[in-house]
């Protein structure tokens, strides 16, 4: 049950004075958070939601001007002199950082940085912290507690890394935690229970704020939620009248753009599977070999797919399932240490080098990070020009090419003398996809083309992806982790765990009647708004 | 047990290189124009005493038997003799090394904790006027040349102030200490003689501090450039969001991250020290071994340069074994 407010903010005002005039990071927002409520705060990036939870804690960069005020436990945040801000750190407001392997102090054991936040504001004992450390350990879920406790941040997984940044949070026992995107980098299950276990620290003297681009996720857990754009609130309301009835046409582009695994593929033109075999991987091994000799890491058991021409193969499973090295060996990146690749029935492993390099035309990749994936230093038509020096065209049959495949992909020639800096993170990934079609491959290997980008960017590229798919003209592999996607673009799907092939079979088959145990798990723990506001609507909403 | 088998692994790349820099030396300098046995025979010295000088050194031979026998000299431990002074190399060698040793290990570690203190400093003010005195300063020493700074040095602590002892030896002529280690300040506490090892310090301070103030700028950067990444890094803003206190903070989550990229450098640093030290040796009549290789060389006297190049070359290999061992010391993700 909710209690009295514990942060109060009115007409918070953010201007950060930058080289190119001054930035309204956040305009005039007011929200409050009670005792035992859970907040959800969704937008895309640059809407402001990090710059929100730093003025909380009166973490804002040197060049900020603030009007407003922030209270937390009905004391002015902006007024606090240097003790008392230290104390509202932590204790106050204490808040999980984005990304946390990086966020954790990487010289010192995770159970030292612990013990640290509660001798600061608990005033414990060097014995007593270690107890109470250990007890935060188990109470977030870290297996083998005691063991942990001497780890450092790179010896832990990122889901491992996410409960310890919730216990650094908790260790300070704040009034409100404040969760920032929690669930980036995690996979359906993870992200799931990191969720409920945030969700779980609201209570009888506890508010928290979760932030998040991804609303399918959090809604779930969430009784309020706020949308930010641009760094206004433009809306706020109780979850289930937000999905259900949203009124601000923000809002409701952000509902209408979640993938929603209910929803089913449209029928395509061209009946799947009519071209012949473009793709084999027969009975793959994959063995990394470590150094020194010692036990290699085997990523990939026994696999074996086949993809015609004109079909779509989805490859879905959890991060570390052997995704990304399966990517990696069918583009030749990788040689399997058992089994065979075959590209129109050419065994890959007996090729030289430059026979390989040929071979290139017919595969190309498209990456997860667009921004990373592309070169800095060259124009967008260059980095499209990249895959035609496989084959010499001349200088206006390969101008040609180019501004017509970045007319395809939704660009148009003006991006031409385009940088990579100079796109947003939607536009680089339509210059990756131009890049990997512009010498017309025969096969398109995408690596989670869209996990990087926000909720609205991310439906336009699955609209330019299902586009393509629906010409059958090619056969495409969709390496994803967000099933509801695979689901909206896929004909068959292929289901990996810890390097094994599960499951595989028609789309519509294996999403309504998974026979795998672990493909039953994978869809239950799948984030659903239809699901999320009927069980809002349930609870009387 | 793996820490043993990794440094005893160092250790035998010493072989390979020392056999490399040994070559390299004996042939560079035997093409070097200059002829060390012209300069030591008698004016009146007729064509034949002037081959049975090169006799006696050994240097009428083929190139490559002159270079096995020196190997087998020094495999045996002899580093051969002066051809100039006529002293047996490995003497002077023993009675140098730590002379100037003291010099440089005193100047590095003054100068490490000047740049560690002044950079965290300085970072943790960043953009304002004490950061830029800071790094103005170091600059500024940086850039004055060494022997004209031991000069005005001197000048100003001897002859004006009086506070320095005159720039002549290591320690005030009424002390004798027989030398144990040939390190003064370890041997005069090893001695319980406290006035003479006070005599010792007093005579290293100009010295120690001209070095220092020298090499301090590129360290002082360095720390303040890392001090500045750590400040600005996602782990440090996360801990200050949770409210620790200013010297957790400071110490725990700042100064040890900082401290992890400065081995290298200043790996680098102490190593070129070594060859370095020579103008201030000179300005304060050290007699160390920068000054006696630097004669060596002039006077084309082969033996005395080949030991100094095989001593400067085992001195990096340590040196930079000591700064990986301290990097992997200070960075767990940093495996030896």
């Amino acid at each position: 049950m909710t209690g009295a407010d514990v942060l109060e903010i009115s007409d918070l005002t953010v201007d950060i004075d930058g080289p190119n005039g001054t930035v309204r990071a956040l305009d005039q927002v007011s929200l409050s958070v009670a005792a035992g409520e859970v907040f959800g705060l969704v937008g895309e990036s640059g809407g402001g939601k990090s710059m929100l939870a730093r003025s909380i804690v009166r973490q804002l960069p040197g060049r900020a001007r603030v009007s407003g005020s922030v209270q937390v436990d009905g004391r002015d945040v902006f007024a606090m002199d240097a003790e008392a801000l230290r104390q509202h750190r932590g204790a106050g407001a204490a808040l999980c950082f984005q990304t946390p392997r990086s966020s954790l102090s990487p010289a010192r054991t995770v159970g030292h940085q612990i013990v640290d936040r509660l001798r600061a504001h608990a005033g414990m004992d060097e014995t007593e912290a270690w107890k109470a450390a250990l007890a935060l350990f188990q109470q977030v879920g870290i297996r083998e507690p005691e063991r942990r406790l001497g780890a450092f941040p790179h010896e832990m997984s990122g889901g491992q890394c996410q409960r310890v940044m919730i216990a650094l949070a908790l260790a300070c026992g704040p009034r409100l935690l404040l969760a920032d995107e929690p669930s980036t980098g995690l996979d359906v299950t993870l992200t799931r229970d990191i969720l409920a276990l945030i969700a779980a620290q609201a209570g009888k003297d506890r508010g928290v704020i979760v932030i998040s681009h991804d609303l399918a996720a959090i809604a779930a857990i969430c009784d309020r939620i706020g949308v930010l754009e641009t760094g206004r609130l433009v809306e706020i309301g109780p979850t289930a009248q937000l999905l259900t009835r949203p009124t601000h046409p923000y809002t409701k582009r952000l509902v209408a753009a979640v993938p929603d695994i209910n929803r089913v593929r449209a029928a395509t033109g061209a009946p799947a599977g009519g071209g012949g075999p473009l793709l084999a991987v027969e009975n793959a091994d994959v063995v990394y070999r470590s150094r020194f000799g010692r036990q290699g890491h085997q990523a990939l058991f026994d696999v074996s797919l086949s993809l015609r021409k004109g079909e779509t193969l989805g490859i879905v499973g959890e991060s570390g399932c052997g995704k990304s090295t399966l990517s990696r060996t069918i583009m030749g990146l990788i040689r399997p240490t058992r089994g065979r690749v075959m590209i129109d029935g050419i065994d890959l492993a007996g090729l030289g080098r430059s026979r390989l390099r040929h071979l290139r035309n017919r595969m190309q990749m498209v990456f997860q990070d667009p921004i990373d994936a592309l070169n800095p230093r060259r124009s967008v038509a260059q980095i499209v020009a990249d895959p035609l020096r496989l084959i010499r065209l001349g200088r206006a049959e390969q101008d040609r090419r180019i501004d017509a495949i970045l007319t395809d992909v939704g660009l148009g020639p003006d991006y031409r003398k385009r940088r990579p800096h100079e796109l947003s993170g939607g536009q680089a990934q339509r210059v990756g996809i131009a890049r990997a079609l512009v010498i017309d491959p025969a096969l398109v290997v995408l690596d989670e083309p869209t996990s990087a980008l926000d909720v609205t960017i991310q439906a336009q590229i699955l609209e330019l992806i299902r586009r393509l798919t629906a010409r059958r003209d090619r056969g495409y592999l969709f390496v994803s982790h967000d099933l509801a996607i695979v689901r909206s673009i896929c004909d068959r799907v292929m289901v990996l765990s810890e390097g094994r092939v599960v499951e595989e079979g028609p789309t519509d088959r294996l999403f309504e009647a998974p026979q795998d145990p672990y493909t039953r798990r994978l869809l239950a723990a799948v984030p659903s708004l239809s699901t999320v506001s009927e069980r809002h609507a349930g609870n009387g909403g | 047990m793996r820490l043993t088998r990794y440094i005893v692994r160092r250790l035998l790349l010493l072989i390979p290189v020392l056999i490399g820099v040994s070559v390299l030396t004996f042939v560079l300098i035997r093409v070097l124009p200059g002829d060390p046995v012209l300069l030591i025979v008698p004016e009146t010295a007729t064509e034949a005493d002037i081959q049975q000088a090169r006799e006696r050194f050994g240097l009428d031979r083929p190139l490559a038997a002159q270079y096995l026998a020196y190997l087998g000299d020094v495999l045996r431990g002899d580093l051969g003799r002066s051809i100039t002074t006529n002293t047996p190399v490995a003497e002077q060698l023993t009675r140098r090394v730590p002379l100037t040793l003291e010099l440089i290990v005193y100047a590095m570690g003054l100068a490490l904790v000047i740049a560690v203190v002044g950079g965290i400093y300085a970072a943790r003010r960043a953009g304002r006027p004490s950061d830029h005195t800071a790094r103005v300063a170091a600059l500024a020493g940086n850039s004055l040349p060494e022997f004209w700074l031991g000069l005005v040095l001197v000048l100003i602590f001897y002859q004006a102030l009086g506070w320095a002892p005159p720039p002549a030896g290591r320690i005030s002529p009424l002390f004798s200490v027989p030398p144990i280690t040939g390190f003064i300040t370890v041997d005069t506490l090893l001695q319980g003689d406290l006035p003479a090892s006070f005599s010792a310090l007093h005579h290293l301070m100009l010295p120690v501090l001209t070095l220092a103030i020298v090499i301090t700028a590129p360290l002082l950067r360095s720390v303040r450039a890392s001090a500045l990444e750590v400040i600005d890094s996602d782990s440090y803003r996360c801990a200050e969001s949770h409210g620790l206190k200013d010297r957790v903070l400071l110490f725990a989550y700042l100064f040890r991250l900082t401290l992890i990229r400065l081995p290298t450098l200043a790996a680098l640093v102490f190593g070129n020290l070594l060859g370095g030290s020579v103008l201030v040796e000179y300005v304060f009549s050290w007699q160390g071994l920068g000054q006696w290789a630097l004669r060596g060389l002039l006077l084309r006297d082969y033996p005395v340069i080949q030991a100094y190049v095989l001593v400067v070359a085992t001195f990096y290999v340590l040196v930079f074994l000591i700064a990986d061992l301290l990097q992997a010391a200070l960075d767990p993700r940093v495996e030896v």
